[in-house]
């Protein structure tokens, strides 16, 4: 059975405005929830197991009760912070969410500042996403005419507005400290960790970033329960979550299943399987930033954050399924993804800084057939040297490419350059080919 | 107080250091560019990542570990090796090959922790990124964006201490640059600071391009005679040629701060300012006929129509001598402050560091002359002078005439100092000083820290410290003072000035040392204008 709980009305004409919502079931958490004492909607979700759709797959509850209590905070406010900067390559689900039915997405951001005390809400948007502000805006304006929004909610006495903000269109500003730099007006550049934003993040006050399609998780949560939504999933990833697939698939699409989901199922039934007559060559399966898979771990993986873990070394990420059949030049995908990389680091650590580019100009060569075996021993060290020790995520998301294309598809890279045979599998991270 | 394990040694620390602080305190470097004790954390540069131990999880930067119990961090092992010497590559990668004309080379963390901590053969057969050079971003220092780090120091500088904010980081990735918005230009008066704090080459002192090569400078350490403050400086200088003076570490008194005037001054030593030689009635004679003939002058008349006024400009060793002439040889002379700053001091003052009491030593010149008792200050002076009643008029540094805007009004003048002034115009003998880089000595700044100088070079021409002169003009008299030495100097008016007990050279070591503020309290007297900025030393940083 197909679940349908972030998708349920994704197919209704109008959806997006709030009287068509509410007769298909917007907005009813909400007063569910206010009757509750806020520890005890974290206490739901919580139990739910939820955990983060943005990529890292943390916790939701677990986070919420970082917030340091009210008594510790010294009078500062606490903020809670939407990511819907959506900028991972392959991963395009927020925008579908948001555009389809923005009332479930801002129903659980207005759930979730209740729950973690904060009166404000910002929606931080990436820059290319003007058009979906533009529909969020009318959907807090609706939901704030309801009363849903704003001062005295629903006679329960909580006081919460929610923002909408627009990025200028950084990849960068996707990770959650670099989007508070961003949010507050600066350069979008991540910040030192710890201290860590649930403790000062935003202005230096406790700051909850959490991604959409977690918040559309919590508005369902709060409605059905806690163990309606362990009914979907397996036990360490319970519920359901939406997959961005694209590539070289018949349906490239949004589709939400269960976790746990067979991930061949989800290639050939979701997806419509390969076009006619290819065969499946890699997958990469949770955004450009994680490490690809081989056909092999493809057939062994369920969509879930363990098993893909795991069998692969990958990780689910934020659920952006890029397919690639037997026609993919990997050494173009792999140029074209630190092509990305290096535009897009931003510059502030030295690793990435000066690595990723570096990376590139490497790989460009081995495109091009000007480059040694001896440039694939470089690449590989110079993704070592990145991965680990930057300032946040990046570093690792651009090096885990390079680490895993090379370890897992070595042939395709030994066989674009010049041999001097003082490369061997070992020092590329591969395993020599008798043996794989 | 906790307790932290570094190596495997144990090591109690202040609360609140980070890493890099108490590694220091076990003589453990951990290499950084961007860490700087004096701005807030940046952990860019990557560069002190170690190992840990235990107490976390690594590896991670220790610019961002504060010390706490039962942490244990390694920085002796292959990782951190490794780690080390793959910063130094990524650092390097876009990094231009022009130590041979770079003004940096020799004082270049690049240069130093290649040697130390990269030694690899290149990898790189990629061209490297162009970017600026030779940038014009204000009056003292020029920009060369392909040299930079990217470590933000100059930034945070601009943000956190002078809080003008002029310089930002511009674009991404490789491409990021160091730069300043179009039509702006550095507007603060610590823009040599940004040469000081840049690890690299990156910003560097106009004064200072292309002058001379660092490692032919003798470093000597000593106090600017620019203002009341009274930074701590090292006085760079070889064969006699002071070439430039940096600010040195002093967290009491300046961080690691000094501004663009007082860092200007040393081209004064050699200046055609200066006076070289001793004179009587304008035509140069030897120093110790013109102490005879000083001895003449204030011998000449009445004992109590001669006038004896203290320097403000001059070394507190300087002023206990001319205290004990007056007490052992003018006991009837009246004595004097003459407050004010001499004609053509730079106006400039803020609430970081420049005072607007342009004078190195106003408060031991009071502290000193306070002994005796009975100082008159300026409007006394210039009643006395005009009056009539001080015919003879001995002054030590400070440009009398010049503060009073008058003439001798007929007294005849002895003037020991340094510079071409109207008192020296109109002094009938000169005895000629030597600058403050040119003796052993001391100041007290405004806040009472009495901070030694120390000679960094020869006086110039015949000219001799202030203190020596006195003690000749003593000897002539029949009394002379001992001052065989700076030390001795100090020593003697440790014994005989209050304020100044149990100090020594040594105890006011590399730092100062204050002089107890029961001794300061009547002395506090310089008139404060307006603030024309709002700069102050951020403490919190």
């Amino acid at each position: 059975m197909e679940p349908r709980i972030l998708t349920a009305r994704w197919n209704v004409p109008d959806v997006h405005n709030i009287d068509t919502a509410m007769r298909h079931g917007a907005w009813r958490a909400l007063p569910m929830a206010l009757k509750r004492a806020p520890a005890d909607v974290t206490n739901e979700v919580k139990n739910s197991g939820l955990r983060g759709r943005g990529g890292a797959g943390f916790p939701t509850g677990m986070k919420w009760t970082f917030v340091p209590p009210v008594e510790k905070r010294g009078g500062k406010p606490v903020y809670l912070v939407c990511n819907a900067d959506e900028s991972e390559p392959g991963t395009f689900k927020d925008r579908y969410l948001m555009w389809k039915d923005p009332h479930m997405f801002v129903e659980g951001c207005v759930i979730s500042a209740y729950a973690t005390g904060a009166e404000r809400v910002y929606i931080y948007l990436r820059g290319e996403f003007a058009f979906i502000q533009r529909r969020v805006d009318a959907a807090i304006a609706q939901a704030r005419a309801k009363g849903f929004i704003g001062k005295n909610i629903l006679g329960s006495g909580a006081n919460i507005e929610v923002y909408t903000h627009l990025g200028a269109g950084a990849y960068i500003c996707g990770e959650e400290t670099a989007l508070l730099s961003s949010l507050e007006g600066g350069r979008g550049q991540p910040k030192l960790k710890p201290p860590f934003p649930a403790v000062e993040g935003a202005w230096r006050c406790p700051t909850i970033v959490n991604n959409v399609e977690t918040m559309a998780a919590v508005t369902w949560i709060l409605e059905h329960g806690a163990a309606e939504y362990r009914k979907f999933g397996t036990e360490k990833s319970p519920g359901t979550k939406l997959f961005s697939c694209s590539g070289h698939i018949r349906k490239p699409g949004v589709y939400e299943v269960a976790l746990g989901y067979p991930m061949t199922s989800l290639i050939e039934n979701e997806c419509g399987g390969l076009y006619p007559g290819r065969t499946l060559k890699a997958v990469i399966p949770g955004g450009s930033s994680v490490p690809i898979m081989t056909p092999e771990e493809v057939s062994k993986s369920t969509m879930d954050y363990e098993s893909i873990n795991t069998v692969a070394g990958s990780y689910l990420g934020s659920g952006g399924l890029i397919v690639m059949d037997d026609t993919t030049d990997l050494v173009d995908s792999l140029t074209n993804l630190l092509r990305f990389y290096a535009h897009e680091s931003c510059g502030q650590c030295t690793p990435c800084r000066e690595g990723c580019g570096w990376m590139f100009k490497v790989l460009q060569r081995v495109k091009s057939g000007e480059a040694t075996d001896l440039d694939l021993a470089t690449l590989k060290d110079l993704a070592d040297n990145i991965f680990g020790r930057t300032i946040c995520f990046f570093g690792p998301s651009a090096a885990m490419p390079v680490q895993s294309f090379l370890k897992k598809f070595p042939d395709e890279f030994f066989g674009r350059v010049h041999r001097t045979g003082q490369v061997s599998y070992a020092n590329i991270g591969a395993a020599a080919p008798a043996a794989r | 107080m906790p307790t932290v394990k570094i190596n495997g040694q144990e090591v109690v620390v202040p609360d609140g250091v980070n890493m890099i602080e108490a590694a220091a305190q076990l003589g453990v470097e951990i290499p950084h560019y961007c860490y700087h004790p004096h701005l807030s954390i940046a952990g860019n540069c990557r560069m002190c990542l170690v190992d840990i131990e235990a107490g976390g999880r690594g590896p991670d930067i220790a610019c961002n570990m504060k010390a706490r119990d039962g942490l244990a961090i390694r920085t002796d092992t292959a990782q951190v090796k490794q780690m080390r010497k793959s910063v130094m590559e990524f650092l390097l990668a876009n990094h231009p090959l022009d130590c041979p004309i770079c003004d940096q080379a020799g004082e270049c963390r690049l240069q130093d922790y290649y040697m130390d901590y990269g030694q690899y053969e290149s990898r790189l057969v990629d061209a490297k990124v162009a970017k600026p050079k030779r940038q014009d971003i204000g009056d003292h220092i020029v920009l060369d964006s392909e040299r930079c780090v990217a470590c933000s120091r100059c930034v945070r500088f601009g943000d956190e201490v002078t809080k003008t904010g002029e310089l930002r980081l511009f674009n991404r990735t490789d491409h990021t640059e160091i730069g300043i918005f179009p039509g702006e230009r550095l507007k603060h008066q610590y823009q040599g600071v940004l040469a000081d704090i840049c690890p690299v080459g990156a910003l560097t002192n106009k004064d200072f391009r292309f002058a001379k090569r660092v490692w032919y400078l003798k470093e000597t350490e000593s106090v600017c005679n620019g203002c009341a403050t009274g930074c701590n400086i090292f006085v760079c200088h070889e064969n006699g040629g002071v070439f430039r003076y940096l600010p040195r570490r002093n967290d009491a008194v300046n961080k690691s701060w000094m501004c663009d005037v007082g860092r200007a001054d040393y081209a004064e030593v050699n200046s055609t300012r200066r006076m070289a030689r001793a004179q009587v009635g304008g035509k140069p004679v030897t120093v110790d006929a013109a102490v005879q003939a000083a001895l003449n002058l204030l011998r000449s008349g009445d004992p109590a129509q001669v006038a004896v006024v203290f320097g403000a400009q001059a070394t507190n060793e300087a002023n206990f001598g001319l205290l004990r002439i007056v007490q052992d040889l003018l006991p009837r002379a009246s004595i004097y402050i003459c407050e004010g700053n001499n004609p053509g001091a730079s106006a400039y003052h803020d609430q970081l560091l420049v005072s607007p009491d342009k004078n190195p030593n106003s408060v031991g010149a009071r502290v000193i002359a306070a002994t005796k008792g009975d100082v008159g200050s300026r409007s006394d002076l210039i009643a006395g002078l005009k009056g009539g009643s001080i015919k003879v008029l001995l002054v030590l540094e400070d440009d009398v005439l010049g503060r009073l805007k008058l003439d001798s009004q007929g007294a005849r003048i002895v003037y020991v100092g340094a510079w071409r002034n109207d008192t020296a115009a109109a002094a009938e003998v000169v005895l000629p000083a030597a600058h403050s880089v040119e003796q052993d000595g001391s100041f007290t700044n405004a806040d009472g820290r009495a901070q030694r100088l120390r000679r960094s070079v020869l006086p110039l021409g015949d000219s001799l410290p202030a203190w020596q002169l006195l003690d000749k003009l003593a000897a002539a008299m029949g009394r002379p003072l001992g001052f065989s030495m700076g030390a001795v100097a100090f020593k003697r008016l440790a014994e005989g000035v209050p304020a100044f007990a149990g100090l020594s050279y040594q105890s006011l070591g590399g730092g100062g040392a204050a002089l107890p503020k029961s001794a300061l309290s009547d002395s506090e007297t310089f008139p404060t204008e307006a603030v024309t900025t709002q700069m102050r030393l951020n403490a919190s940083v």
